[in-house]
C-alpha cells in the first residue's frame, strides 16, 4: 500500500479514531483513578495494620492472575450488563495490585533513622504519617500509579470485546475479518496511548517533586511545572469529554443516542458472516424506518450475545437454528430443520421473550473441513473417512465449538474421532492455521468463503450429525410491540440469501477485504432492498 | 531539672538489663556528658527522657514531674533532641525543618519566620542564602547545624543530643564542638550530651557519667573524675586516655 493510500486510509477513518482514543483514555483514566482511591488507602491501611498484609496482598494477587478475557466475561455473567462498567470494573481490579504494592512499599522503605526523628521531635502518629512518612513514600506510590495506567492501557484494548469501546475494537474487527489494517489502526495508537500516558505521569511525578521548589522562578524548569501537573489530568479529561459528547460529525457506527429519537440496538458475534448480517439489518432499519440504530457488533461467542439480549443491552441479532436448540436451549440435536425452528421458535418465546423471525435462507452449518490436497491424496470425502487417520491429525477448533455438545463431544462420540491434539483459534485465525499447515483439520462453517479461497474441502456429514444452523433475526417482543415494522422490515430478508449467497459475502469481505458496508450496500441494492 | 531514680530497662524480659540501677541529676543550664562505648546504656537512657523509650522501673523526672505523667507528644515538644544521623526531613527545605516544632505547636507564620531567621543566624546559616535548600545540598556539618538550630526552635529548656557529631570528620567535628560550647555559654540550656568521645567530654562537659554495662561508674567534673577515679573501669579509662577514644 502507498503512503497516500495509507493516509487517505487514516483520515478517513480519523474521526473514529478519536473516539476510540477517546474511549480507551477514559477507560484508562477512571479506573487507574478508582484504583487510586481505592489502592492508596488500602496500602496504607495494610501498612498500619501488619497481620492484614498477608490476606490482602494474597487476594489482590490472585486477582491479578485471572486473565482479563476470563475476568470480563466473569463480570458480564456476575453484572448481567455489558459495556463500560464492567471493563472499568475490571480494569480497576487490575490497577490495585501495583498500587497498593508500590504503597505498601514505599512506606516501608521510608528510613527508620527520619521516622524516629519524626517522633523524637513530638508529632503525632497521624503527623508522622502525613507530614512525612506519606511524602517521602510518594515518588514509589506514582511509580506504582504509573505502572499501573501503562498496563491498564493494554488491558482496555479486551474491553472492546464486551462492547465498552476503545481502541480494542479495532483490533477486534481486524482480528473477526482478519484485516492487518485494521488490527494496527487500534494497535498503533494504543502503543503511543501507553507512551504518552507513561510519560504524563511521569511527568506529573516530576513536577510533585520536592526539589521543583527550588527551580528559580521564570526558570524554564518552573515555568514546565503547571503544564505538568495538568497533562494527566488533561489526558483524562479527553476522554471523558469525547465519550460523553460523542461528537456528530463522528460518523459511522455508534453515532446514536440523539435526544428525542428511538434507538434499536443490533449485536453481532465476532465473526464476518455476523457482521455483515448485522450491518445487513442495520442498513434496512435506517432506510427504512424512523428509528435510529445503534451498533453493538463484535461481542464475542453466543452467550454473550445471548446473555445481552435477554437481559436487554441489545435489541436483536442473528442467530442460528441450532446454536440456539443445543448451545442456549440445551436440548438435544434435531436433525429436521422445520421442527427444529418450530421448536426454538416457540421455547424462545415461553422462555426469554424473544421472537424468531422468518430465516435468511441459507444454512451455515458446522463444516468438518480439511485441505483440497490432503484430501485427494486420502480419498477423504466423507467425515467418517477420518477415523482411521484421527490420532495423527491435528484439529483446531474454536474455544466454542470444542466444548459444544453438538461440536467435538458429539463428533468424538458419533464418529469416534479422537485428534492427537486439539488447538482453540479465534474463528478467523482458525483458517489461516489450516491454510498454512499448522492444523489439518478445523470446524469451518459451510458459508465461509475462505473454504473456496484457501482451497479447503467440506467433508459430507454422513451420519447427520451436524444439526442445521438457519440464520434468523431474533429480537426482544418487548421492542416489536413497541416498532412493528421491525419485524416487517426485517422479514424482508427472509428467504433472500442462500448458501452460495453467503458465501460470496462472506468471500468479498474475507477474501477480498472490502468494507462490510459497502458490500451489504452492494447486496440490498442487487435485490433492490435499497 | 533532669532526675532518675533507680532507672531499669531491659529489652528481653529481664534476661539482661541495658540501663541497672542507674540514679543522677542533670542540674538547670548544666551541661551533662553521658560517657561510654557502644552498648553501656547511654543512648537508651537518653531517650527514656523523652519517652522514645519508656523504662521498666524506676523514675524518670523532667522539671520536677515523673514524665510518664507527661503527654508524650506533648513533653517531646518541650525537649530539643538532636539525632546521631542527623535525622533532617529530607523532602523539606531547610526552614520547613527548622520550623517543624513551632509549626506543630501552631505558631503564626510571622514569629516563625523571625526565628527561622535568628537560629540560622545563630547556627552560622545565613537564611538569605540557605533557607530554601534542601538537606541534601549540604555537607554534613551544615546538616547538624540544622539539626542544632531544629532542637532549639521551640526555645526547649532541655536539650538532648545524642552523638551529634559522631558522623563528622574530625576538622567539622572540632568546629562544631567549639560553637557549641560558645552556644551552651549564651543560651544557658540543660543539656544532657550522649558521646563515646573521652575528648568531647571533657572539653563539653560540665559534669561527666560514665557508664559501663548499664551502670553508671562515677558522676562529677573532669577534675573530680581525672584526680579521684571511682573505680578500677574509670582508672583504666584514663589511662588509655592518649589515644582519645575508644569504642
Amino acid at each position: 500500500m502507498s503512503i497516500d493510500a495509507l493516509i487517505a486510509y487514516v483520515l478517513q477513518r480519523l474521526p473514529e479514531l478519536w473516539l476510540r482514543t477517546g474511549e480507551h483514555l477514559m477507560l484508562t483514566g477512571c479506573s487507574t483513578l478508582a484504583a487510586m482511591f481505592i489502592g492508596i488507602p488500602v496500602g496504607i491501611f495494610i501498612y498500619r495494620t501488619k497481620w492484614l498484609r498477608g490476606p490482602v496482598m494474597g487476594v489482590i494477587g490472585i486477582l491479578q492472575t485471572i486473565p482479563s478475557l476470563a475476568m470480563l466475561v466473569f463480570l458480564l455473567a456476575l453484572l448481567k450488563e455489558i459495556g463500560v462498567i464492567p471493563a472499568l470494573i475490571a480494569l480497576t481490579l487490575y490497577a490495585l495490585l501495583p498500587i497498593a504494592r508500590n504503597t505498601l512499599t514505599g512506606l516501608e522503605e521510608v528510613s527508620a533513622e527520619v521516622m524516629e526523628a519524626a517522633e523524637g521531635i513530638g508529632m503525632q502518629e497521624y503527623q508522622q504519617l502525613m507530614m512525612v512518612r506519606i511524602p517521602l513514600a510518594a515518588p514509589v506510590i506514582a511509580a506504582g500509579i504509573r505502572t499501573a495506567a501503562v498496563v491498564g492501557v493494554g488491558i482496555a484494548t479486551l474491553s472492546a470485546f464486551i462492547g465498552a469501546g476503545g481502541l480494542g475494537q479495532f483490533i477486534n474487527r481486524g482480528l473477526a475479518l482478519a484485516n492487518t489494517k485494521l488490527i494496527l489502526l487500534g494497535a498503533i495508537p494504543a502503543a503511543l496511548l501507553a507512551l504518552m500516558v507513561d510519560f504524563s505521569i511521569g511527568a506529573f511525578e516530576w513536577a510533585l517533586r520536592s526539589e521543583r521548589k527550588k527551580d528559580k522562578k521564570r526558570s524554564a524548569k518552573s515555568f514546565m511545572r503547571r503544564p505538568a501537573l495538568m497533562l494527566p489530568v488533561a489526558l483524562v479529561l479527553v476522554g471523558i469529554v469525547t465519550n460523553f459528547t460523542k461528537p456528530g460529525w463522528i460518523s459511522g457506527p455508534q453515532a446514536s443516542l440523539e435526544n428525542g429519537h428511538e434507538i434499536v440496538r443490533i449485536g453481532s458475534k465476532n465473526f464476518t458472516e455476523q457482521l455483515i448480517l448485522g450491518e445487513m439489518m442495520a442498513r434496512l432499519i435506517e432506510a427504512k424506518t424512523d428509528l435510529i440504530v445503534q451498533r453493538r457488533f463484535n461481542l464475542g461467542g453466543t452467550m454473550i450475545c445471548h446473555g445481552a439480549l435477554v437481559n436487554g443491552e441489545i435489541d436483536l441479532y442473528a442467530e442460528y437454528t441450532g446454536t440456539a436448540l443445543t448451545a442456549i436451549l440445551k436440548h438435544a440435536v434435531m436433525t429436521d430443520p422445520e421442527k427444529a425452528l418450530r421448536y426454538v421458535t416457540k421455547t424462545y418465546h415461553q422462555r426469554f421473550d424473544l421472537q424468531w423471525l422468518k430465516p435468511f435462507g441459507f444454512n451455515n452449518t458446522y463444516a468438518i473441513t480439511v485441505r483440497k490436497a490432503d484430501a485427494l491424496q486420502n480419498r477423504w470425502s466423507k467425515i467418517s473417512d477420518l477415523e482411521k487417520s484421527a490420532d495423527v491429525l491435528i484439529a483446531g477448533f474454536t474455544a466454542e465449538f470444542s466444548e459444544r455438545p453438538d461440536g467435538y463431544p458429539g463428533l468424538r462420540r458419533i464418529y469416534h474421532l479422537h485428534f492427537g491434539d486439539v488447538l482453540d483459534f479465534d474463528p478467523s485465525l482458525m483458517y489461516e492455521a489450516i491454510r498454512n499447515k499448522k492444523v489439518d483439520v478445523i470446524c469451518a462453517f459451510a458459508t465461509d468463503g475462505r473454504i473456496a479461497a484457501y482451497h479447503l474441502k467440506p467433508l459430507k456429514d454422513d451420519r447427520k450429525f451436524f444439526p442445521p444452523y438457519y440464520a434468523a433475526p431474533v429480537i426482544r417482543e418487548e421492542i416489536l410491540k413497541v416498532h412493528p415494522e421491525l419485524g416487517d422490515v426485517l422479514s424482508l430478508l427472509g428467504g433472500r440469501i442462500d448458501d452460495a449467497e453467503m458465501q460470496h459475502l462472506n468471500f468479498e469481505v474475507d477474501g477480498k477485504k472490502r468494507s462490510i458496508a459497502e458490500v451489504v450496500e452492494e447486496f440490498l441494492k442487487a435485490k433492490k432492498l435499497l | 531539672m533532669i532526675k532518675l531514680t533507680r532507672v531499669f530497662k531491659t529489652f528481653d524480659g529481664g534476661q539482661s538489663y541495658a540501663v541497672k540501677d542507674l540514679s543522677l541529676n542533670v542540674d538547670r543550664g548544666e551541661t551533662l556528658v553521658l560517657l561510654g562505648s557502644s552498648g553501656c546504656g547511654k543512648t537508651t537512657t537518653l531517650k527514656m527522657v523523652n519517652r522514645l523509650i519508656e523504662p521498666t522501673k524506676g523514675i524518670i523526672e523532667v522539671s520536677g514531674k515523673n514524665v510518664l505523667d507527661y503527654n508524650a507528644v506533648s513533653l517531646r515538644r518541650q525537649i530539643g533532641y538532636v539525632f546521631q544521623g542527623i535525622g533532617l526531613f529530607p523532602h523539606m527545605t531547610i526552614e520547613q525543618n527548622v520550623e517543624i516544632v513551632p509549626r506543630l505547636l501552631g505558631w503564626s507564620t510571622r514569629s516563625r519566620q523571625e526565628r527561622i531567621e535568628e537560629l540560622l543566624d545563630l547556627v552560622g546559616l545565613p537564611a538569605g542564602s540557605f533557607a530554601e535548600r534542601f538537606p541534601d545540598e549540604l555537607s554534613g556539618g551544615q546538616q547538624q547545624r540544622v539539626g542544632v538550630a531544629r532542637a532549639l526552635a521551640a526555645n526547649p529548656a532541655y536539650l538532648l543530643m545524642d552523638e551529634p557529631f559522631g558522623a563528622l570528620d574530625a576538622l567539622t567535628r572540632e568546629a562544631l564542638q567549639q560553637e557549641l560550647l560558645s552556644l551552651k555559654n549564651q543560651l544557658k540550656k540543660t543539656i544532657v550530651f550522649v558521646t563515646h568521645d573521652l575528648h568531647e567530654a571533657m572539653l563539653l562537659g560540665d559534669r561527666i557519667a560514665i557508664l559501663h554495662d548499664g551502670g553508671l561508674e562515677q558522676i562529677g567534673t573532669k577534675e573530680d573524675i581525672l584526680n579521684t577515679p571511682a573505680t578500677q573501669f574509670v582508672k583504666d579509662l584514663f589511662s588509655i586516655r592518649r589515644s582519645g577514644t575508644w569504642k
